[in-house]
């Protein structure tokens, strides 16, 4: 498997890659880990004419605290997001949610900011992000702007970004640790049949879910059946994780029906609501 | 893989029919559609086009060329829609079969279920299309994860263009 030929440029700023960006539209892919890209690229599912590689790019990989949350730079890999102190500390739900992703290689080298702009359908953050309401900023030649996690996936394989600009971090609230995020995984390829995320404070509780629908979603009526209770019953957490696909199209696939991805949305639901409440 | 979809188009079924055997419309409206032309051996009832299609989502995208095949038509109920297409991650072969049917008519059960101001809202066509797709090659052995999800969603687009014609 060979990709078909294309130009390879290696931006050492973040400027020089909008730059690269802007000239080339459409025709250019952004390569961060790779680990998207350059499988599409060897099937030719993707034929970019020009890959520009932001590897290089200094000060795009880092966790730091800042302004009460948790700015992570996009470059940043799955393995650091999961080795990370601080995350563990402040935000715990994103470094378990990391270390569910592909295999040691994948998280090795995969990326959250390309991870979340390649926004496949059944990717682990989407769920994590979602719960989180996390902000995501993006570059591009009209300068910086955020975007709200809600705002962000917009349909299978495609999020608000546009084709010149790039993500360049991700900022995440400082939760409890009473978050959970439970996963049922294809075997071979380890990515989401159903993976759902939930953040549980005093006064929220906040459900995202990926791998079910073209697009990750927010559990809103599992969300509104719970809210403002402090000790659901685990019948109440039943009942209101049945909701879990209420109101989505769930996808259907020589690997799980769209009834079995909606099943398996609410069991996953109901275990990460009760593993997030013994953390309480 | 078995894809089955619903769609409402604002238009009659007479409209809407001759709209999806039109090839002028069906070029507009095919998702990535480059070039769409009669196939020189037309056999009879049907019609055959060849096409050109570059298709995919987002930066995943392939290219592919193939026919298009129109036949079993029952003006304004039926029709069946036949393609195959080849090109880089492999090939696509397969059979549609559309019924068209006036919103609103005798035993359509899901407007029945909705309010009444939605009822007297849906004028125009329900469509259901149940297609019957083959995929072969890489796209098949490695890439099939997205297949199924990616052939609904241009099949959506495909619905949705024609129904902007229709609204013209």
């Amino acid at each position: 498997m060979h990709a078909a030929p294309f130009d390879y440029t290696r931006p050492s700023t973040v400027d020089e890659a909008i730059a690269l960006l802007s000239r080339h539209g459409e025709d250019a892919k952004v390569l961060a880990g790779g680990h998207s890209l350059i499988p599409a690229m060897k099937l030719r599912l993707a034929q970019p004419k020009v890959v520009v590689d932001i590897g290089r790019i200094a000060g795009l990989s880092y966790v730091r605290e800042a302004g009460g949350r948790v700015a992570i730079g996009a470059m940043t890999t799955h393995a650091d997001i999961e080795a990370s102190r601080l995350l563990t500390q402040k935000c715990p739900l994103l470094p378990e949610t990391a270390g569910h992703i592909g295999d040691v290689q994948v998280r090795n080298k995969g990326t959250i900011g390309g991870s979340l702009v390649h926004a496949d359908p059944a990717a682990d953050y989407p769920a994590a992000i979602l719960a989180l309401d996390a902000e995501i900023d993006l570059a591009g030649p009209r300068g910086r702007r955020t975007v709200a996690a809600a705002d962000f996936f917009v349909d299978l394989l495609q999020t608000a970004i546009l084709s010149d600009e790039i993500l360049t971090e991700i900022r995440v609230p400082i939760t409890p640790a009473s978050v959970a995020y439970e996963k049922t995984e294809q075997k071979a390829s380890g990515f989401a049949l159903a993976g759902v995320a939930v953040v549980m404070t005093a006064d929220d509780l906040r459900v995202g879910v990926t791998g079910v629908a073209a697009r990750p979603y927010r559990a809103a009526a599992v969300e509104q059946a719970l809210r403002g209770r402090r000790q659901p019953s685990p019948e109440a957490i039943e009942q209101a994780a049945a909701h879990a696909a209420d109101g989505v199209d769930p996808l259907s696939d020589i690997h799980a029906s769209a009834e079995f991805r909606a099943h398996l949305a609410s069991v996953n639901t109901r275990r990460a609501i009760r593993r997030a409440l013994e953390r309480m | 893989m078995k894809i089955r979809l619903s769609s409402h188009l604002p238009a009659t079924p007479g409209r809407t029919f001759s709209a999806l055997v039109d090839p002028d419309v069906l070029r507009r409206c095919i998702p990535g559609c480059e070039e769409l032309s009669p196939a020189s051996a037309s056999t009879g009832s049907g019609a055959s086009y060849v096409v050109r299609l570059k298709v995919g989502v987002a930066g995943l995208k392939g290219s592919y060329a193939g026919r298009v095949t129109i036949r079993d038509q029952r003006p304004p109920e039926a029709l069946t829609l036949g393609f195959e297409g080849q090109g880089g991650p492999g090939f696509v072969r397969g059979e549609a079969a559309i019924t068209l049917q006036e919103a609103g008519a005798c035993g359509v059960d899901k407007s029945a279920e909705g309010p009444p101001q939605s009822l007297a809202a849906r004028t125009g066509t329900e469509i259901a299309c149940e297609a019957d797709v083959q995929v072969g090659g890489l796209i098949a052995a490695v890439g099939s994860r997205l297949v199924e999800a990616t052939a609904k969603k241009l099949s959506d687009d495909f619905f949705r263009q024609v129904s902007v014609e229709l609204s013209r």
